[in-house]
């Protein structure tokens, strides 16, 4: 497992480095676990491997702080852990991977029950609710690589460049993945395919 | 200038709407919205449904990583709260225990085949003069059993000549020397003293 980014992944300096919360793993776990939760569990499908990949992550990432050269964002150094722990069970358990993908994947409507306060309507609730549901369903349609990137972009916002930096993708490839994961859940939501 | 009709029929690619969520807008793209109702709207209800996944996935992550422990600091030896050390280290002492006892039964069972050191108190033999430091006398009545040296064996033919004559150099003695007991007219039993300070006898 690799700990520390490929050098020719890293193509600029995009954060200062952060070390304080890199040398406090309650402080890491507490800062980056629901956000790498969510990326792991939408990008396997699966809630509880997911909970093993961030408990791995996490601990990688602690131990292994001193190669964390401060050339990127601690998340995006973090989310490059997660994937390629995605990517070993993957290999190692393919299978079940994809059989879980479908079974056990986070149900919007169990979460969609803790709406925020300000949605304006009972209507407008159960409509953005669809809609989310919507786009969890066309992200199963998809492959890791796009599902992916398109989570690192529109859930985490990430750019592209920490998008090439976490993945190992050049940007053209990222772009591409991104133009099919878009097109994709587009054609899910109704809109017009050419 | 594009009329109505023209923005109509072209409405907007898969790419050009990929970068319009993706946050880059040309100039083209945002002059097609303006006339567009139809890729307007559509690309608010992409965005849209985009921003609600985005808030119904947070917060499921949210209520689901207060649901679990946190992660604590590693304890210095962190290696004895892993079952892995543990059963490690158990294997170790397993194979250590193993080996020892595989090796001292192959020694025992090498020492009988040469016979170097078969010696038992029932064989009879005469040993071989020991030197004085290690020469012990036996308490009256005891036989002497040496078993530190393997003693050469004996025929009973000889064992019953050399203590014949060992015998007979004892009567000698006894009978040439007045000791203070017999000078006071007393009588010691000595029985069974084997031990010369040339060797023993053994029955």
């Amino acid at each position: 497992m690799q700990l520390a980014l490929d050098p020719d992944i890293i193509a600029c300096v995009t954060a200062e480095p952060t070390l304080t919360e890199l040398n406090d793993i309650e402080a890491l776990d507490r800062i980056y676990r629901s956000r790498l939760l969510r990326f792991v569990a939408y990008s396997t499908g699966d809630p509880d491997l997911a909970e093993t990949v961030v408990q791995d992550c996490l601990l990688k990432a602690y131990n292994g702080r001193d190669n964390f050269r401060g050339d990127c964002a601690v998340y995006t150094w973090l989310a490059h852990i997660a994937l390629n722990l995605v990517r070993d069970h993957q290999r190692t358990r393919k299978f079940q991977f994809w059989r879980k993908v479908h079974s056990t994947a986070p149900d919007i409507s169990e979460m969609s029950q803790v709406l925020p306060s300000h949605e304006s309507s009972p209507e407008s609730q159960m409509l953005a609710r669809e809609r989310a549901q919507q786009v969890s369903i066309a992200l199963e349609t998809l492959s890791l690589k796009q599902r992916t990137v398109f989570l690192m972009r529109f859930i985490e916002e990430m750019d592209l460049q920490e998008i090439c930096q976490a993945t190992g993708m050049q940007i053209s490839t990222v772009k591409t993945h991104l133009h099919r994961a878009v097109k994709a859940v587009r054609f899910k939501l109704g809109g017009r395919i050419e | 200038m594009n009329t109505q009709s023209e923005i109509e029929r072209s409405h907007l690619t898969d790419e050009q709407f990929a970068d319009l969520l993706l946050g880059t807008n040309p100039s083209a793209v945002q002059a097609h919205l303006k006339a567009c109702t139809q890729c307007a709207e559509e690309a608010e209800r992409v965005s849209g449904a985009i921003g609600s996944f985005e808030q119904h996935s947070r917060l499921w992550a949210e209520r689901r990583a207060a649901t679990r422990p946190a992660l604590a600091r590693q304890p210095a030896f962190e290696w004895l709260y892993r079952p892995q050390a543990w059963a490690a280290a158990a294997l170790a002492v397993a194979l250590a225990a193993g080996f020892t006892i595989t090796a001292h039964n192959r020694r025992a069972a090498a020492v009988p085949a040469d016979g170097s050191q078969t010696a038992t108190a029932q064989t009879p033999s005469v040993q071989a003069p020991a030197t004085p430091a290690q020469t012990t006398l036996p308490a009256a009545g005891q036989s002497t059993i040496a078993q530190a040296e393997p003693a050469p064996r004996v025929s009973p033919a000889t064992l019953k000549a050399d203590n014949d004559l060992l015998s007979a150099i004892d009567g000698e003695l006894r009978a040439g020397q007045s000791t203070p007991a017999s000078a006071y007219g007393l009588t010691v039993a000595v029985q069974g003293i084997r031990t010369r300070s040339n060797g023993m006898i053994n029955e």
